[in-house]
């Protein structure tokens, strides 16, 4: 900006201001500090807040005047990691304590996840390769908050470190891909303090192949597949991306399933439906990987199903259009905000659903005529309020959205027409945005998780890559 | 060497392994801009990213700088988490010096 400035930060977040300051070359921008105890528990009125202001008041309008130190002005070091050794030698009297000094040794290095690693010797590595028929220094893009360049082989190197197989490190490549796509925003799910997370859906026929679990307990423990690419996406992330919790990575409360994030495949044998990546504009034969943002702690919908009660096709389909209606009712509000971040509705107002159906309700559905592009329209339609119950306060919110773009030019019209006495107004900007997939078992449940449309810091909270170059599979190659 | 140091040194493991960090491309640093030389006649910018509470926070700030700095004025944005360019471009354009809040 070209002006004398002070960046005011909570101290517990010091760390974090000191990292993102020299993640963008400005390792010396002043910093004052007040106290987050205070902050957060005074913030709410002019009154409580004043004596924390009037004891950092004098801070911070003598960090506008006081002339620069020094090592100020010093340019402060470059941002390099280059000094980092390509390769660690540990030596111990047994495997059993050389394994222990290599945990420990990364794990003090913040190059673990807490959990046991497997050593990522040489010989690991080129083993993992070969599952990849993609050269090992193939950069794949970079991963925030600190722009680390994801190449194949350091994703090769986390995966071992997970304890993943040769043959799921082409679906790990392809999360990998996602993550660092010029317009998806990994560094709200890494970053954030809201504990927001992700969620890797496989589909297409390489879930099968590698051994993935689709059926009762798919989100849980106990397969490799599942679990190890989950784990080996956790560390490339930490690894790559330089994040470490309380220090950069500010989720208040960890992220929950922090060691593998929510890591799933499409249930393909039981769908009776095309496999989601084709609603997305890939083939049916392919096998694609779909990584969404999702909110952290308790946004997750319930519709029920399963052996929870008795159900009904259209009993659930009844709870999944009432629990959308009410639940994304309460943000309609929020959507006459320019935003958080850069574009318009960004990290608030409209949002989207990946919904999780089961295979005995998707085959209902199948039954009552609903494909998923028919279910997502059915749904859409019956999410409508009726123009006369809404409040002032949303309909102003609503004709913002439209002004702001946060309703895209090609809904525009279907909004202003909604927007008008006897008009019924959807809570989600389009149908599109319910996305449907199919996994668990017999019984099982139907939920949905949701997110923002737009994430705070880029485009896009949704990708999906295709899998390529998998050399032990006859799918993905 | 003793038995008891030969038999550890058969015994002793080696690992090599290797560095799962991804490289970070050097980014150019810049140093802080020069500092004025006092608050007087200057007009203040005072940037929230609008998580809740900062309103307040500058209510009581702007009110002790003019008690304290009779002559200063402040121009008071709200913005995005991180600031949008035309927001700095803007506040760059009205300000002479500027306070970056955020609560987290």
């Amino acid at each position: 900006m070209g002006l004398p400035g002070v960046f005011m930060v909570c101290n517990t977040f010091a760390d974090d201001a000191k990292s993102a300051a020299a993640d963008n070359g400005m390792p010396t921008v002043r910093r004052r500090e007040i106290s987050s105890a205070d902050f957060y528990k005074l913030r709410g009125d002019v009154k409580t807040i004043s004596p924390l202001v009037e004891g950092v008041f004098d801070a911070l309008t003598k960090a506008l005047t006081d002339p620069l130190a020094p090592e100020e002005l010093e340019k402060g070091e470059q941002i390099v990691s280059d000094d980092l050794p390509a390769e660690v030698t540990v030596t111990a009297d047994s495997y059993r304590l050389a394994l222990e000094d290599f945990n420990q040794m990364y794990l003090d290095r913040r190059w673990g996840d807490g959990l046991p690693l497997i050593p990522p010797t040489p010989d690991a590595v080129k083993w993992m390769l070969s599952g990849t028929s993609r050269r090992r220094d193939e950069v794949i893009g970079t991963i925030n908050p600190k722009h680390g360049i994801a190449t194949i082989e350091k994703i090769a190197v986390n995966a071992v470190m997970a304890g993943a197989k040769p043959e799921y490190l082409p679906v790990i490549i392809a999360a990998v891909e996602c993550l660092t796509d010029d317009s998806f925003d990994d560094l709200h799910i890494l970053a954030s303090a809201g504990s927001f997370n992700l969620l890797t859906v496989v589909s297409g026929p390489i879930a099968e192949e590698i051994g993935m679990e689709a059926g009762i307990g798919f989100m849980g423990h106990g397969w490799r597949a599942n679990n190890t690419i989950g784990r080996a996406i956790r560390l490339a992330t930490l690894n790559i991306g330089h994040t470490w919790p309380a220090i950069n990575d500010m989720a208040l409360t960890g992220r929950i399933s922090p060691h593998t994030f929510f890591t799933i495949c499409e249930n393909a044998e039981f769908s009776p439906w095309q496999p989601y990546h084709a609603s997305r504009g890939f083939n049916k034969g392919d096998s694609c990987v779909t990584v969404a943002s999702i909110h952290g702690e308790s946004q997750l919908n319930h519709f029920y199903g399963g052996m929870i009660g008795t159900w009904t096709a259209p009993g659930v389909l009844d709870r999944m259009v009432e629990d959308i209606q009410r639940n994304d009712r309460r943000s309609l509000f929020l959507w006459g905000s320019k935003g958080v971040g850069k574009y318009p509705g960004s990290g608030e107002g409209p949002r989207n659903h990946m919904i999780i159906v089961f295979p005995e309700l998707a085959v209902e559905f199948k039954k009552m005529g609903f494909d998923q592009q028919k279910l997502q329209n059915e749904i859409y339609k019956r999410i409508s309020n009726p123009y006369e119950d809404l409040n002032p306060a949303e309909r102003k919110a609503m004709q913002k959205a439209i002004e702001l773009g946060v309703i895209p030019a090609g809904r525009k019209e279907i909004f202003q027409l909604a927007l008008k006495a006897g008009g019924k107004v959807p809570v989600l900007v389009s149908p599109d945005d319910l996305h449907v997939f199919v996994a668990g078992g017999a019984p099982g449940c139907a939920f949905s998780l949701n997110y923002y449309r737009v994430p705070p810091y880029n485009k896009t909270a949704l990708m999906t890559k295709k899998i390529t170059g998998a050399v032990l599979t006859r799918a993905g190659q | 060497m003793n038995s008891k140091a030969a038999s550890a040194k058969s015994d002793e493991v080696t690992l090599n392994v290797l560095n799962p960090r991804g490289k970070i491309e050097a980014v150019p640093a810049t140093s802080p801009n020069p500092r004025l030389d006092n608050l007087d006649g200057k007009t203040i910018g005072l940037y929230s990213n609008s998580k809740p509470g900062m309103d307040n926070f500058y209510t009581v700030f702007e009110e002790l700088l003019k008690k304290k700095y009779p002559t200063a004025k402040v121009v008071s944005m709200q913005g995005a988490f991180l600031i949008r360019d035309e927001d700095a471009q803007s506040l760059a354009r009205q300000a002479d010096a500027f306070v970056y809040g955020v609560g987290d």
